[in-house]
């Protein structure tokens, strides 16, 4: 069971108030990503949902039962550190017992436990050794399985993978999934990384300067951003806005009180008639071709097309989108329709 | 505009040794033409080299000339040649754990008055020093003042330190004063055996503890706040974070502390000659007031014995720093 409730979760750091009133549910054996820009208070909730830190108001609420004054080993959860935080002067196999340690538990069912989290990791060569003598995927493993062995209610992990280098994050980032469907446990995850939310996600929680912008799952929050901080922070490259006036010469028709038009850098495709942009860069990545341009008035616009496309930088591209494709957004920056 | 003004007063501030700089560098350029870049690290190292040699190394071979000497002379070609006569005086024990039975029983009780001195004094210095880094460390009002409270007697003349204190303990002291206030008992706190033992050892630790404290906070701050925080979310009791966490991390601080005070507690002098004079009798008399009494304050000077008892004390001196050498080494290659 681990079903966890946030009942207007505020935080403050002096006058500084960094979470201004959350309010979530995550379901059972769900994986919800915590996204956005840094500074937005990620980790800050996080460490409120771990126990680590005491909100300034609100409730937490773990299967129905108020743990807001529960001290963060009584919460029964377990997090995954950014730095891995292993203990230093400690084997692998004491760094995950330390913890099963403190709880009493019986030397045999440390042992199983153990000796099951890291045949299901892949670490059990690694038992005798010390983090210093381990790689940092090797770490990252054992800072997981520190937390698996535990069998916690939760599992927390603040940007585990940001301390890897690119190959190694996208192998972890399949395996933390894989893990995530095997052991069937809720899991809540930081980054900034939208690439790791859209992919391990059942549920993205799109936070910005301590508040929800849109809870939501990865692919709606692709097709349906509730705001325009949502459209632009979710996808790459980010979306073009467009003034009803820039947009005119768009397929469709705006709907009544729409201020901002949104398109996706992919919804764009050369047309006969549309937009007609300048191109300014190609950035040619084989799998795909960014175009940069700007249109009639000086505003710049992006858009990648499938494959290689031979464009001449200064020519001249005519560009339209699918009407359904389009996104509108009223002056508060709110979604329309 | 204020790095500016930095910036301005740095520049005023360096002039002259950029001036000094420029001065050398012809005749320096001019040298290692001549003596190649070998022989500069040689002339770089020669004024440490000069000083070292002056202070240190001619003083030690004197000192071994002065312990193969007799009689009261004060210059060296006047002094007779008697061997190993002081260190036979010295070492000439029935047992030596008796300072009674040895002919020259002041050493003696000097000797074991100076184990039990760093015996004690050096396992309260840990354990005063750790406390003292644990408070400094933990999150308390104005922690930068009691850092600066802590360290400030560190930078006390040790002679000061001795006066305050005895100012502090004699017998119309300020603390009898305040005991008298309270109509407690008075105390002779330096003229009865075993509070002026107290008071030697508590003075020196008082003296001190800043400095060692400070190696152990500066391990403590070394250790990450994530250990903690992922021992927190372990379910750890915070005693139990201490001997399993902050402990072993620490060991080695600990162990520069350890062997630092017990090298300066072998030395101890200053302060506690000031504060007690060695008595009452001859309770608080260690080995450096021996020496000192011995070669300098008594009417008859004797230096070949003071020579003989100080190239002793330098020869556990020697093994000691050895040890912390050795440790330090081990530390940096963890
Ligand atoms: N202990 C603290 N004291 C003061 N300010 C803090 C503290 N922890 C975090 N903050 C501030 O709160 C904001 C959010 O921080 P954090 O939750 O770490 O952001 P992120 O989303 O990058 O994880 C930042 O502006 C940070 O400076
Ligand atoms: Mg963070």
């Amino acid at each position: 069971m681990g079903r966890i409730r946030l009942e207007n979760i505020t935080k403050n750091f002096g006058g500084l108030q960094v979470l201004k009133g959350i309010n979530l549910e995550i379901e059972e054996g769900e994986l919800v990503v915590f996204v956005g820009p840094s500074g937005c208070g990620k980790s800050t909730l996080l460490r409120q949902i771990s126990g680590l830190d005491k909100p300034s108001s609100g409730a937490i609420l773990i299967n129905d039962r108020d743990v807001t004054e529960v001290s963060a080993a009584d919460r029964g959860l377990a997090m995954v550190f950014q730095s891995y935080a292993l203990y230093p002067h400690m084997t692998v196999k004491l760094n995950l017992a330390f913890g099963l340690q403190n709880a009493k538990m019986p030397k045999a069912e440390i042992e199983t436990r153990i000796a099951d989290a890291a045949r299901m990791l892949e670490i059990t060569p690694l038992l005798s050794r010390r983090p210093g003598q381990l790689s940092g995927g090797q770490r990252q493993r054992v800072a997981i399985g520190r937390a698996i062995v535990r069998d916690p209610t939760a599992f927390l992990l603040d940007e585990p993978l940001s301390n890897l280098d690119a190959e190694l994050r996208v192998s972890m980032r399949a395996e933390l999934g894989a893990l995530h469907a095997r052991l069937g446990a809720t899991m809540i995850y930081v980054t900034h990384d939208q690439v790791e939310a859209m992919t391990l996600a059942d549920r993205i929680v799109v936070l910005r300067g301590g508040q929800i912008e849109q809870v939501a799952a990865p692919i709606d929050l692709f097709e349906r951003p509730a705001n325009r901080f949502v459209a632009g922070f979710i996808g790459a490259p980010s979306m073009n806005f467009l003034t009803p006036e820039e947009a005119a010469s768009l397929n469709g028709t705006p709907p009544a009180g729409a201020a901002l038009i949104g398109v996706r850098p992919q919804h764009l495709e050369p047309a006969d008639s549309g937009l007609t942009l300048t191109v300014t860069l190609v950035e040619a990545l084989g799998t795909e071709t960014v175009i940069h341009g700007e249109i009639a008035g000086g505003k710049r616009l992006l858009l990648t097309l499938p494959g290689h496309r031979p464009v001449q930088v200064g020519g001249q591209l005519t560009v339209n989108a699918d009407p359904a494709r389009l996104h509108f957004f009223d002056a508060q920056d709110q979604r329309i329709g | 505009m204020r790095s500016d003004v930095k910036t301005w007063i740095g520049a005023g501030v360096t002039a002259p040794v950029r001036l000094l700089a420029q001065m050398a560098d012809v005749p320096l350029r001019q040298w290692q033409r001549l003596a190649g870049r070998g022989g500069m690290i040689g002339f770089f190292l020669l004024p440490n080299m000069l000083i070292f040699g002056v202070f240190v190394l001619v003083p030690l071979g004197i000192n071994f000339a002065y312990s193969v000497t007799g009689g009261t002379a004060v210059f060296l070609p006047d002094r007779s040649y008697v061997g190993g006569a002081n260190f036979d005086r010295l070492l000439d024990c029935t047992n030596h754990f008796d300072p009674n039975s040895c002919r020259d029983d002041v050493f003696w009780i000097a000797v074991w008055n100076t184990v039990r001195f760093v015996g004690l004094q050096v396992t309260a210095m840990t354990i005063c020093a750790m406390i003292t880094a644990l408070i400094l460390n933990s999150k308390i009002r104005a922690r930068a003042f009691w850092r600066a409270v802590f360290f400030f007697p560190v930078l006390l003349s040790p002679v000061v330190v001795g006066l305050i204190w005895r100012w502090i303990l004699q017998r119309q002291g300020l603390l009898n004063y305040l005991l008298y206030q309270f109509d407690a008992e008075q105390v002779n706190w330096l003229t009865e055996r075993g509070w002026a033992f107290t008071a030697a050892v508590g003075v020196s630790v008082w003296a001190h503890v800043g400095f060692y404290a400070l190696i152990l906070l500066a391990g403590l701050q070394a250790i990450p706040r994530d250990l903690y925080e992922a021992a927190e979310m372990d379910g750890t009791k915070p005693a139990r974070a201490f001997w399993r966490i902050t402990l072993p991390l620490l060991w080695p601080n600990l162990l520069v502390v350890i062997v630092l005070s017990l090298i300066r507690a072998v030395q101890v002098f200053d302060e506690v000659y000031v504060l007690t004079g060695g008595g009452p009798g001859t309770s608080t008399l260690y080995l450096t007031q021996y020496i000192y009494e011995v070669g300098f304050a008594s009417t008859l000077r004797n230096s070949g014995v003071a020579s003989a008892a100080s190239l002793l004390m330098g020869g556990v001196l020697v093994v000691l720093t050895l040890l912390q050498l050795g440790l330090t080494r081990w530390r940096d290659r963890k």
